[in-house]
């Protein structure tokens, strides 16, 4: 047992717990931040991103003490001020959820690559740098054209390619 | 996971100490190994020894000739280093390659290189390339660190703190992808100094990773991908499992190596 | 008749009103739910694919620190809790009728939650450990000793209807349950006999598993004081788990409660129940503590209901114009090692002359038990194996005999004035413009631009191959739905019983609601999930959820009306006959007073006290007439012939889902349908270790998926051919992007492929596959040089 001391979407948290408790396992139990999810135990499914210090990391493959005096930032943290963040919007707009289940990874994901990726954005950035995020839903066309067009809000660039700037075409 | 007490020292001998206090300690770097492996229960270490908090494990330098990387530098810090940008371009393609971003953001190349995963990236790198592993104790060269699957000349306790890897004129790399897992079933990792040519294979030997010296002679006398065209590769010494055949290995293998020399300085990902 | 409503939501892309919980981490799945002073729950799982239960000793288990509880089939059985009963045999008037040998019953294996004789797949649990962590059950589980003795076992399809295969159940002669033959056999002779050609196929479509992201858990409580158990656990249908658990405990369904909020992906996996979900209740009852599980990855992938796995031997009787005759299909479906659904073998059966004009057919379909995990109706369950069947041959059909394979289609397709058109083995195919679809599709797809494609992709070094497909796929699904509709002053509420794993159920059928009653999107909330509160409801399966609430929905409004006519009558003072309703407005020619729904609910409060709670319409309708959605899709692949790789380039769909209510979900619907069906094509698969019965498959890094980087964008087209079955038009729309994929992709290879011969079909195509098919074209090219030299 160790007393274990971070910030959590801004606030300072302290609590006693087991070493072997995994980062995931301290938002979800003992912070009942219950947004990020758990979906499989190899860090493949991307469904537990969470950012540590403005990174993103799969929560399940992070001890707690890893985290210990570092900033954490989950889906709940994500919007400010009551004002959502504009890849949460985009996600609405552009219909890139549906179960929802891996949509906070997928925005967490999606979040810091539109913040940190030093490159323009384009679909095959996209697809290559969210790799490691699963959706058993959507097939990714949507989220891609949620995260172009969240990334251009930000960013202040033009979707100049018309197929991605809409989140489907109409016949 | 089985409980363990986890560890986070700030200096080497501190995690020295740790290890041998501990019943059955083991070292902790970006944990996207060792993690999944306690959480399947594979493992029940005492202690974890998390060595990240160690500054002189960090960092990225030019000196003597060499490229010196602390062996607890994320995979995503060499990838961005301008550094490592300039002076080794396909080991800074090669780290930007492994996983994910979020894997990249966590995982150390200490943590790979000491792993020795028959699949990982970095050990092609490291013996492609006749980098020195610098540990706790001693200094390795590369073709006596790596001993076979999972397995290194590591003694109990003894931690890779650093890794120097010499500046090579030219170095490339060319990996395919298992479409399941994303490691690679086979990488080659080539690079030429002078006249000397090394080329390493990971993801494919069932003794971990290894050298080709028959490409390296033929490389060496002339460095262009007709040199290797004729070359094939044995396919006894190779894994084969669902997702990849030791004959399909073999077959990549010759592939993927013409295929670095054809793109000089270049990394090339296929899947 | 009530006037024609005016359709303002039904059709617009309307954002959904799930997605704000959602985007900000406030979704209520299973495990996000914990209760005060909850333990939890892990099974001891067999290693071995067949063995006989010769004991288990929970005692050393017992002593681990934090342990409560060690629990196995022998205890279930002295509190007398029964099966799980699955009522596998599909049975609207609409389904064919699937039998034993000789039209007996099919014989369904018994199912309790743990078994007391035997384990027949790797995975089964065999008893529950329960302690105050989940680590601390997870030691103790390791600790639990069951002592077995291993039988020989069956895993192959074929293999197991052999007659010598090692038997699962005792009172089966062998592994075949259902065998029965369908169709007109002397016309299909005689067609057969007098064919110019013939054409036949064997093909294999394997097993896969639905993978929906969120792992499957349970949580449940035992209230003594009430006698009431409350079980939380993401399912397909909230009520049909409540009926179901409620039978294995032998209580009133009353006494058990179901809560299942958002669920993260079904896919057809989460349709039957699970033994975790009583066995939770049971633990809790026992304990008195609340129990959670929660399944691991590896243990989704072991036991998780799975897909597919069908044997097909096809062949097809062609004249000399190329018009189709006869077919003559024998299906072999592998159930698992328990029956709990002949959905994916019946829902095959009706559709295997697929989208032609085919006159006579036979249809030999059977079913075998094996050592593995059961199978369940998978998306699309059993249109992907028959399309996949009639399409593939029609390509190899037309390869053989020198037609074009598009123009062979054309001369087969059923045609819109054969509508409703009844095929060979019975199905009546509602309605549909299945030419129309695919000259479409020719044309969004580009098709005459891919020789030119096809030209630059060589040029570049790559194999270039142009799959395509027809389909046409059914909707029956569970005939019954109920719809509670209620107006309060501040909005109208609508209760139902399906449930939706990000259909967005709440959104479309608002858009319904709304255009029905004359309100708006925002004054609709629609309720689902619990059932303390949906009192009925059929669930969500075999695309049936749209169409059956839009026709329960249609009902209870028109009720609703009617209704309302009296009560705004009562309060106008008039006649009921001289109150006009239109578009969410009562009036009466005596005066100019208009009154709306709201401010009815707000009046019939004050008159009568039963109006407290708001307007109340229950309405119960049962509809089984099935419909019959189709499309057309083709797909364009580069395969990089040095090492097997393959990317999609294009893929293009037109999909007739009869009324479109939310453009912008059912192109979502279609996406993921699409990537489910390639990702079988291509990389998914529950391998199963022939020397030992191991599944091989077992974690991400196994099975492979579909994802960002292996999946290409998608040019997607609706058609709208209005069903008439039922009150909006309505078909389906989350299968259509499933049922032709694996024969789109198949299509494609199999051209990118020519040159090295016809590749063996069995799925999925990784790379190692692609490569070792064109080695093997190489090595007969070979040996024909060296023959010809």
């Amino acid at each position: 047992m160790a007393l274990i001391s971070m910030t959590v979407n801004g606030v300072q948290v302290s609590q006693e717990v087991d070493d072997s408790t995994l980062l995931i396992e301290f938002l979800r139990e003992k912070l009942k931040l219950t947004g990020t999810h758990m979906g499989c135990d190899t860090t493949q499914c991307g469904c537990c991103v969470v950012h540590i210090d403005g990174v993103s990391a799969k929560s399940c493959t992070v001890l707690v003490g890893q985290a210990a005096g570092r900033s954490v930032t989950t889906i709940e943290g994500l919007a400010k001020g009551g004002e959502l963040h504009p890849l949460q919007k985009a996600f609405r707009e552009h219909h890139a959820l549906q179960c929802g289940f891996c949509t906070p990874g997928q925005i967490m994901a999606g979040a810091e690559l539109i913040a940190t990726y030093p490159g323009e954005l384009n679909e095959h950035v996209v697809r290559e740098e969210m790799e490691g995020n699963l959706c058993r839903c959507t097939g990714y066309h949507n989220i891609v054209r949620a995260i172009l067009a969240a990334g251009a809000e930000i960013r202040g660039t033009k979707i100049t390619d018309p197929t991605l700037a809409s989140h489907s075409v109409e016949g | 996971m089985y409980p363990f007490t986890y560890h986070r020292p700030k200096t080497i001998a501190e995690a020295q100490q740790a290890f041998s206090e501990g019943m059955d300690a083991t070292f902790l770097s970006g944990g996207h190994t060792l993690l999944p492996t306690l959480k399947q229960r594979l493992a029940a270490p005492s202690d974890l020894i998390d060595v990240t908090g160690i500054p002189e494990m960090q960092g990225i330098e030019e000196a003597g000739g060499f490229l010196k990387i602390g062996a607890a530098t994320t995979h995503d810090t060499v990838f961005a280093s301008p550094i490592v940008r300039r002076l080794i371009p396909a080991l800074s393609g090669l780290a930007g390659s492994i996983g994910d971003r979020h894997v990249r953001h966590r995982g150390t190349i200490g943590g790979s290189t000491a792993n020795n995963d028959p699949s990982a990236d970095y050990p092609s790198a490291v013996l492609g390339l006749g980098a020195t592993v610098i540990t706790d104790r001693r200094e390795m060269a590369s073709d006596d660190f790596f001993v076979g699957l999972y397995e290194t000349a590591r003694e109990p306790g003894e931690i890779v703190t650093r890794i120097d890897f010499p500046v090579p004129d030219i170095a490339c790399y060319a990996k395919f992808r298992s479409p399941a897992s994303r490691y690679s079933i086979v990488a080659v990792f080539v690079s030429k100094t002078g006249s000397a040519v090394r080329v390493a294979v990971t993801g494919a030997g069932a003794s971990g990773v290894f050298r080709l010296p028959e490409f390296e002679e033929a490389l060496s006398a002339d460095f262009r991908p007709e040199a290797i065209a004729h070359l094939t590769v044995d396919p006894d010494m190779l894994l084969s499992d669902m997702s990849a055949t030791a004959e399909y290995r073999a077959d990549l293998i010759r592939v993927m190596a013409r295929r670095a020399v054809e793109k000089p300085g270049q990394i090339q990902s296929f899947k | 008749m009530e006037p024609k409503p005016k359709f303002k939501a039904v059709g617009q892309p309307l954002r959904r009103k799930e997605d704000e919980r959602l985007i900000t981490g406030r979704g209520q799945f299973t495990d996000d739910f914990s209760l005060p002073g909850q333990v939890y729950a892990v099974m001891v799982r067999s290693p071995h694919p067949h063995a006989t239960i010769l004991g288990i000793d929970p005692a050393p288990a017992l002593e681990m620190p934090g342990v409560l509880g060690v629990f196995t089939g022998d205890d279930l059985a002295a509190d007398n809790w029964g099966q799980l009963p699955h009522n596998p045999v599909p049975s609207t008037k609409y389904d064919v009728k699937l039998t034993g040998r000789g039209g007996t019953p099919v014989y369904i294996g018994e199912h309790y939650l743990l078994p007391r004789d035997r384990v027949r797949h790797v995975g089964e649990a065999v008893a529950m450990v329960v302690a105050e962590t989940r680590q601390q059950a997870q030691t103790a589980a390791e600790m639990v000793m069951v002592d077995y003795d291993p039988l020989p076992w069956v895993a192959d399809t074929q293999a197991a209807a052999e007659p010598d295969a090692p038997r699962l159940w005792d009172a089966l002669p062998d592994n075949v349950l259902v065998d029965s033959i369908f169709g007109d056999i002397e016309n299909t002779d005689a067609a057969f006999a007098k064919a110019k050609h013939v054409v036949d196929m064997h093909y294999h479509l394997g097993r896969v598993t639905g993978v929906p992201l969120e792992p499957r858990a349970s949580l449940g409580h035992y209230d003594p004081q009430t006698d009431r158990y409350t079980l939380y656990a993401g399912s397909g249908g909230a009520v049909r788990q409540k009926h179901e658990h409620a039978a294995v405990m032998g209580v009133n369904p009353d006494q058990v409660r179901v809560i299942s909020f958002d669920v993260g992906g079904n896919f057809g996996t989460r349709n039957r129940a699970f033994v975790e979900f009583g066995l939770v209740m049971y633990g809790s009852k026992k304990l008195g503590r609340p129990v959670k599980f929660r399944a691991d990855r590896s243990e989704a992938f072991l036991t998780d209901y799975q897909g597919r796995d069908l044997v097909v031997d096809i062949s097809l009787a062609i004249d000399e114009n190329g018009k189709f005759l006869a077919l003559r299909s024998k299906n072999l479906s592998n159930v698992g090692s328990r029956c709990v659904s002949l959905s994916p073998l019946s829902k095959g059966s009706g559709l295997i002359t697929g989208s032609y004009d085919i006159p006579y057919a036979t249809l030999h379909s059977r079913a075998v038990y094996s050592n593995t995990m059961s199978t369940q109706a998978y998306r699309s369950s059993g249109r992907p194996e028959v399309c996949f069947a009639i399409e593939r041959l029609i390509d190899k059909a037309a390869r053989q005999l020198g037609y074009d394979r598009v123009d062979l289609r054309r001369r087969n397709l059923v045609s819109p004035e054969q509508m409703p058109y009844t095929n060979a083995v019975g199905s009546e195919y509602d309605s549909g413009e299945y030419e129309k679809n695919m000259d479409r599709l020719l044309e969004l797809g580009d098709f005459v631009g891919a020789p030119a494609r096809k030209a630059e992709a060589i040029k570049r070094g790559k194999l270039y191959g142009i799959g395509f497909s027809n389909y046409v796929e059914s909707s029956i699904g569970s005939p019954k739905e109920r719809a509670d509709l209620i107006i309060r002053p501040n909005g109208v509420e609508v209760i139902i019983g399906t449930q939706p794993a990000g259909q967005g159920h709440e959104t479309s059928f608002a858009q319904v609601t709304a255009d029905l009653l004359g309100v708006t999107f925002d004054q609709v909330t629609i309720t689902l999930g619990d059932t303390d509160v949906v009192t009925a409801g059929g669930g969500t399966h075999s695309g049936r959820s749209m169409r059956h609430a839009s026709a329960v929905i249609s009902l209870a409004v028109t009720d609703m009306i009617a209704k309302g006519r009296a009560i705004a009558a009562e309060a106008l003072n008039v006649d009921g006959g001289q109150v006009e309703y239109e578009d969410g407005v009562f009036r009466t020619n005596a005066t100019n007073r208009t009154i709306d729904w709201f401010e009815l609910s707000r009046l019939a409060a004050s008159l009568s006290p039963d109006h407290a709670g708001g307007l109340k319409v229950r309405r119960d309708n049962e509809m089984h007439t099935p419909v019959f959605p189709n499309g057309s899709a083709m797909c364009e692949i580069e395969i990089d012939p040095e090492t097997g790789s393959l990317e999609i380039m294009r893929y293009t769909t037109v999909d007739d889902v009869g009324r479109c209510i939310n453009p912008m979900i059912v192109h979502g619907q279609t996406h993921g349908g699409i990537a489910q069906g390639v990702g079988q094509a291509l990389w998914e698969a529950c391998v199963i270790d022939p020397e030992t019965g191991q599944p091989l498959a077992a974690a991400f890094t196994e099975y492979g998926m579909p994802r960002f980087d292996n999946m290409p964008s998608f040019l997607c087209e609706i058609a709208e051919v209005l069903s008439p079955t039922n009150p909006l038009g309505v078909k389906a729309g989350g299968e259509g992007g499933t049922t032709p994929a694996p024969a789109v992709m198949i299509s494609a290879l199999e051209d990118a492929l020519l040159e090295y011969g016809p590749p063996d079909v069995a799925m999925p195509f990784t790379p190692l596959k692609i490569w070792s098919e064109i080695q093997k074209g190489k090595a007969i090219a070979a040996t024909k040089q060296q023959g010809a030299a």
